[in-house]
């Protein structure tokens, strides 16, 4: 197969297995670090939304509804993180069960301690 | 299903479409979390009408409304390297037209939202200066419809996805893939 441009051995069209990595860049199934702090800094950024509705915006976010908010955005952005690292490890032989569990497992640690102790 | 030509070496379209698949997940959970934001926004308005536009279920509906075609735009950026995803005469893929005007539409209409509760301090639904919110959501919604399906065709296609067993989602799949899901004329 012809390569773009900058790839391959110049003219001959070849490909090697170098040249296609190359290409490739940081591959989907070593990504699971990225996801997983991207994970935690979303469910920081949401506790942070609502927080700042609780304290802030006592009279238009009571605080119930706060952790309400805070409940359902966690759940959703944990079936998030869960696809996005099943999909991009399908297929391949890594396995980041252990971490994609326990970052799950905090999250509903930290979404279960704010919801009973924060803000009331 | 008819092959596409493959421009680029397989595993090399695998990943890249596997990229643009999580940044599709990530827009996902965004607007899964707004569908809940409306309820939100929508329970809000019955007890407080309008005191401020930057009450926290603003913050969090207008930050979608900014987050979205920005998110689509870092689609449009990389999906210049997966060739199968072109539109038609190599310009962008149709599907993600549709997406990021349907979604600038919205971020125009925050302005002229803003201007209208300057004068009329309600949260009536049906006023006109929601009409585009609304609008542009859905054909933001139709075009993020067609261009996701049409990347999970491909990677169908290459043997990375499982094909879907109803046959009616496979011809979507097909049409998808020739770039006709909405339409035979416009790829």
């Amino acid at each position: 197969m012809t390569l773009p441009k900058g790839f391959g051995s110049g003219g001959g069209g070849g490909s090697s297995s170098a040249d296609i990595e190359r290409m490739i860049g940081k591959r989907v199934e070593n990504m699971t670090g990225m996801i997983t702090v991207s994970f935690w800094a979303a469910i920081l950024a949401t506790f942070g939304g609502t927080a700042a509705g609780y304290f802030y915006y006592p009279w238009a976010y009571p605080t119930a509804s706060g952790h309400f908010a805070f409940i359902v955005l966690t759940i959703i952005i944990a079936i998030g993180y869960i696809f996005c690292v099943k999909v991009m490890e399908e297929g391949s032989n890594k396995n980041s069960n252990g971490i994609v569990g326990g970052s799950v497992a905090g999250a509903t640690a930290f979404c279960l301690f704010v919801s009973l102790y924060v803000g009331w | 299903m008819a092959q596409m030509p493959a421009l680029i070496p397989k595993e090399v379209e695998i990943q890249r479409l596997k990229k643009v698949w999580l940044i599709v997940i990530a827009m996902g959970s965004t607007a899964a979390s707004v569908e809940v934001d409306n309820f939100v926004d929508g329970s809000l308005h019955q007890t407080s009408i309008r005191d401020s536009a930057f009450t926290p279920a603003h913050w969090w509906l207008y930050s979608h409304f900014i987050t979205l075609p920005l998110g689509w735009g870092a689609a449009a950026i990389y999906d210049r390297k997966i060739p199968v995803l072109r539109g038609p005469n190599n310009s962008m893929n149709t599907g993600l037209k549709m997406t990021i005007l349907g979604y600038l539409a919205t971020m125009f209409t925050i302005g002229v939202n803003e201007m209208w509760h300057f004068w009329f301090v309600e949260e009536i639904f049906a006023v006109p200066n929601h009409w585009m919110f609304n609008m542009g959501v859905v054909v933001a919604f139709m075009g993020a419809l067609a261009y996701v399906v049409r990347v999970y065709a491909r990677l169908v296609e290459l043997g990375a996805e499982t094909p879907g067993e109803n046959p009616y989602v496979a011809e979507m799949y097909k049409m998808a893939l020739e770039g006709k899901l909405y339409s035979r004329a416009i790829p």
